[in-house]
């Protein structure tokens, strides 16, 4: 199924089109990279946060830790004109190669999928995203794929 | 390896605060307000602040890791936030084991609130050590 909309005569829908035109027409599109180092000092403050003392994250990444080193490159503050606010509605993370204290990490994100749904309370706006995760050898080491929702 | 279909992962209780979600905005860069200021939650017909979904997510992935220790490796871990939850109530992580083909164990985990609801549930693979 493609949800990619026919494009406006000047490529992309003007900044009037509707909200979700906008959103529709960056599916698939590159957002810029995010690159940031993996501190003993910021993991050590994201355990804490947690609550998790399990001494291997001193040196590994716990789970979900990538999100707090780059947050995503998708920028969607445009879909706040729509609804009145966000809620995160799933993640999903797949891993591929350790991450550990001093990788140099690079995220790059993009709009996968741009839906409304009707919700009990009125329609609802899904925004899926998915950023990858690259180290300093370019190899990929995590996915993560992430559902926004207005409401 | 001693990982058969049914066998639950022990039980992660988390008592998390406000003072808990601050730190956790801190940490993860997210600064949205629902998370902290009560009167903007109100005014964005929340009961009060909630907690972040993706604090919800690390709890769970604690359940997991804890459970799995050095036996294996996560491959994936997806989450899906069915209902919001506040701060100053517990927080019940559980887990069982769904399905386990060779060295690849598949989890279904999920978080309680206090009335038992599953306001998020989730699913996680591992392979296991040889």
């Amino acid at each position: 199924m493609s949800n990619q909309e026919e494009p406006s005569l000047s490529g992309l829908p003007a900044a009037t089109a509707p909200v979700i035109d906008r959103l529709k027409s960056r599916i698939g599109v590159d957002g810029p990279s995010v690159t940031a180092t993996v501190e003993a000092g910021h993991l050590k403050r994201f355990a804490e946060a947690i609550g998790d003392r399990n001494p291997r994250w001193a040196s590994e990444v716990p789970p979900t830790f990538l999100v707090a080193l780059a947050p995503s490159s998708v920028h969607v503050a445009e879909a706040e004109e729509y609804g009145k606010g966000w809620l995160n509605g799933g993640n999903r993370f797949e891993y591929v190669a350790p991450v550990t204290v001093g990788d140099q990490i690079t995220a790059t994100g993009r709009i996968a999928n741009v839906y409304e749904k009707p919700g009990s309370t009125g329609a609802l706006l899904f925004i899926i995203f998915e950023t990858d995760y690259v180290n300093q050898r370019g190899e990929l080491v995590a996915r993560l794929r992430g559902t926004m929702i207005r409401r | 390896m001693n990982v058969k279909v049914g066998d639950e992962l022990p039980e992660l209780v988390k008592h998390p605060t406000t003072r808990q979600l601050v730190q956790y905005a801190g940490a993860q860069g997210d600064f949205y307000e629902i998370h902290y200021d009560q009167e903007y939650a109100h005014s964005v017909a929340l009961p009060g602040v909630i907690l972040h979904g993706l604090l919800k997510a690390a709890f769970l992935g604690q359940l997991v890791t804890d459970w799995l220790g050095d036996r294996g490796t996560l491959k994936t871990f997806e989450v899906s936030y069915r209902g919001v939850d506040m701060p100053g109530h517990p927080y019940r992580c559980r887990g069982r084991v769904a399905r386990v083909e060779g060295d690849d164990v598949e989890l279904e985990v999920w978080g309680e609130d206090e009335t038992g609801k599953r306001t998020t549930v989730g699913t996680a693979t591992v392979q296991m050590r040889d």
